[in-house]
């Protein structure tokens, strides 16, 4: 098991590798930089190539590829990301607030996607084939097709209209004041998680149906066990591995790809920041953002993993 | 000896795309206090079936029992609630399955499945049942068993496992238990052992035994009385001792004669059955067998026989050449 564990964690660090070295040369290869975006994006005055040549110079991006490279490279050793190209803060500033507050709501739109599509894939895979089957794969049909920034502003709507309210638009942090955070993350969260529930709802389904049709669980009806606790015990366990993986990769994802809903609520998240860190050829900032997504992904998917082998022990012993 | 269990006119009906399959067909059969009953029969005759039906463990909803009774101890069991049913479940019929390899439970330990049984049906607190576990694992014939309950059913070898199972369906000492092709999944030197284990512990232990197979050798060794069954139907009943002796339907006859045996000359042929077992969505009036059968006469085509004597105490046999098939001489061949 140990080995295991370590033989993942060493896998990482090629894995980061090939996303660094990715990122790196896919961001210089997009025409224009943070200099052309700066003096030509804006007020339409004249630059001259000199000056432009200066600030290229003092950003560093007249210095040779793998200079850069290296440059880079040092600094995420020391878990120094570096200044943004653009607003010239540290990067670590930069991000801090917006990926806690990510980060907390993909938590909780988790949570709501996990409450959600476990115990509706159960019930709908126990009565396949009734009304209430049927009745769950239209809630979680629906949830697909509807954007979560639409049913954002659904939410929204419904609040100010029905109950005459609105959630709060400053973001709080969860530190300072946690109902006001929550107030205003929870229907996001929700709108997300809603979403987010319908594939896992869908694959707790199909797992549930197919464990069900197993060996085991007929040995384990012909011991005269409850069917709760066949259920609980015998079947869930089986079926809930192909859930877990869809649940934690759309967690990863959720980070950093919730551009339009962050929107929709009046969040400063990560979503945002990347659009605007991508359009500003803001080299240093965008490039920390995707290191920190993918690290994100690999570290939910040696969770994953991790929880895989705990959950079946065929796993751990190779 | 009392009859334990007796099934009467048994029916259980699969709907498929192709039509309602009628995998039992009215099938009826007993099995007394401590007796070792076999059913027999070619894959897809309904044997299975049988069994699953009087644990009503039928797969719905495309299985389900259409009619007859099954009377154990004296109580209809079609008859209970599913509460009263589990209660039989694993207590007083236990049922081992064919395949050990994906019948028991790839993420619970060896311990948890044998002792679940323990705690529900007979109330054992976890250390109690644990320690009964071993002792049950030990029972089988288990080596190390303390350590085993800790282990997973990968870590054990297929005829570990089926002990396993064994010792999983004797755990809390049904009166009888159901054997679905206990051994077909296991190699040869196997199977011997988890034969004999079991008829050991079947009669150590008293207990009342349905062994249903394909293979005859086991049948010829450890049943008492056989019920052959052909396309959802019990064709031929007797003591194990009469019917290798002297089988008196034609399918019979054809079954033993399609087995090599070790004591006749290496050059004698085999005779297999001709043909194949029959579709059953188009059964016709008939009998069942009358396609493959070397017997058939006219009336067969028209005229499905009924279960009549034939020969000794309690050997029936269904077939209109009775007399015809006894005066065969590879019918004594023995």
């Amino acid at each position: 098991m140990t080995k295991f564990i370590v033989r993942r964690l060493l896998l990482m660090i090629p894995t980061l590798l090939g996303v660094a070295v990715l990122i790196f040369l896919l961001l210089r290869i997009v025409p224009g930089d943070v200099v052309e975006a700066r003096y030509v994006g804006g007020q339409g005055q004249f630059v001259s190539v000199e000056q432009m040549a200066m600030e290229r110079a003092k950003l560093g991006l007249d210095q040779p590829l793998w200079k850069q490279f290296v440059a880079w490279m040092g600094g995420l050793v020391r878990l120094d990301l570096g200044i943004s190209m653009w607003t010239g803060a540290p990067i670590t500033e930069e991000i801090k607030l917006r990926f806690a507050l990510s980060l907390q709501l993909a938590v909780m739109a988790t949570i709501v996607a996990t409450v959600l599509a476990i115990p509706l894939g159960i019930v709908a895979a126990l009565k396949q084939d009734t009304w209430i089957d049927y009745g769950v794969r239209v809630f979680s049909i629906a949830g697909l097709a509807m954007p979560s920034f639409w049913l954002g502003i659904v939410f929204i709507l419904g609040l100010l209209i029905i109950f005459e309210w609105l959630p709060p638009m400053v973001y709080t942090p969860f530190w300072v004041d946690p109902w006001q955070n929550m107030l205003q993350l929870v229907w996001p969260a929700l709108a997300v998680g809603y979403r987010y529930s319908a594939v896992a709802t869908r694959m707790t389904r199909s797992a549930m149906l197919e464990v069900l049709r197993e060996d085991y669980i007929r040995t384990a009806r012909a011991k005269g066990l409850w069917t709760k606790l066949i259920l609980a015990r015998h079947a869930l366990k089986n079926a809930i591995l192909p859930v877990l993986t869809v649940i934690a990769l759309e967690f990863a994802f959720l980070l950093g790809g919730l551009v339009v809903t962050e929107q929709v609520f009046n969040l400063n998240g990560l979503g945002l920041l990347f659009v605007e860190a991508i359009a500003r050829r803001d080299y240093t900032l965008t490039q920390a953002l995707v290191m920190l997504v993918a690290t994100v992904f690999i570290v939910v998917n040696f969770t994953v993993d991790l929880l895989y082998a705990w959950l079946d022990p065929r796993i751990r012993f190779r | 000896m009392a009859t334990l269990l007796e099934v009467r006119n048994l029916t259980t009906e699969f709907v498929t795309s192709g039509g309602v399959v009628r995998a039992v067909d009215g099938v009826s059969w007993d099995v007394r206090e401590g007796e070792t009953v076999a059913l027999v029969g070619e894959s897809g005759c309904g044997k299975s079936v049988s069994a699953l039906s009087v644990m009503r463990l039928v797969a719905a909803p495309a299985g389900r029992i259409v009619g007859g009774q099954v009377l154990f101890k004296g109580r209809d069991l079609l008859a209970l609630s599913e509460e009263e049913m589990r209660r039989i479940r694993g207590r007083e019929i236990a049922m081992i399955f064919q395949e050990p390899m994906t019948s028991l439970n790839p993420v619970l330990t060896i311990g948890r499945q044998l002792t679940e049984g323990l705690e529900i049906h007979l109330g054992m607190t976890p250390p109690e049942a644990r320690a009964r576990a071993a002792l049950l694992l030990g029972m089988v014939g288990i080596p190390d068993p303390a350590r085993r309950l800790g282990q997973y059913p990968h870590q054990f070898s297929g005829g570990m496992r089926q002990r396993m199972m064994i010792a999983m369906a004797l755990a809390c000492e049904p009166s009888l238990v159901l054997a679905d092709e206990p051994t077909t999944a296991l190699d040869v030197t196997i199977q011997a052992q988890i034969l004999e284990l079991m008829k050991d512990l079947s009669r150590r232990l008293g207990v009342a035994m349905l062994i249903i197979t394909h293979n005859l050798g086991v049948v010829a060794r450890y049943a008492d009385r056989v019920n052959v069954m052909y396309a959802g139907r019990i064709v031929e009943r007797g003591s194990a001792r009469e019917l290798y002796a002297e089988p008196r339907h034609p399918y019979t006859l054809g079954l033993l004669k399609s087995v090599p045996r070790l004591d006749e000359p290496r050059r004698a042929r085999l005779d297999p059955i001709e043909g194949q077992p029959p579709d059953l969505t188009q059964l016709g009036a008939g009998c069942a067998f009358e396609p493959r059968c070397g017997f058939r006469v006219e009336r067969c085509t028209a005229d499905r026989p009924e279960l009549r004597p034939a020969g000794g105490e309690g050997h029936v046999a269904a077939c209109w050449e009775l007399g015809r098939v006894a005066r065969t001489p590879a019918a004594r061949v023995q």
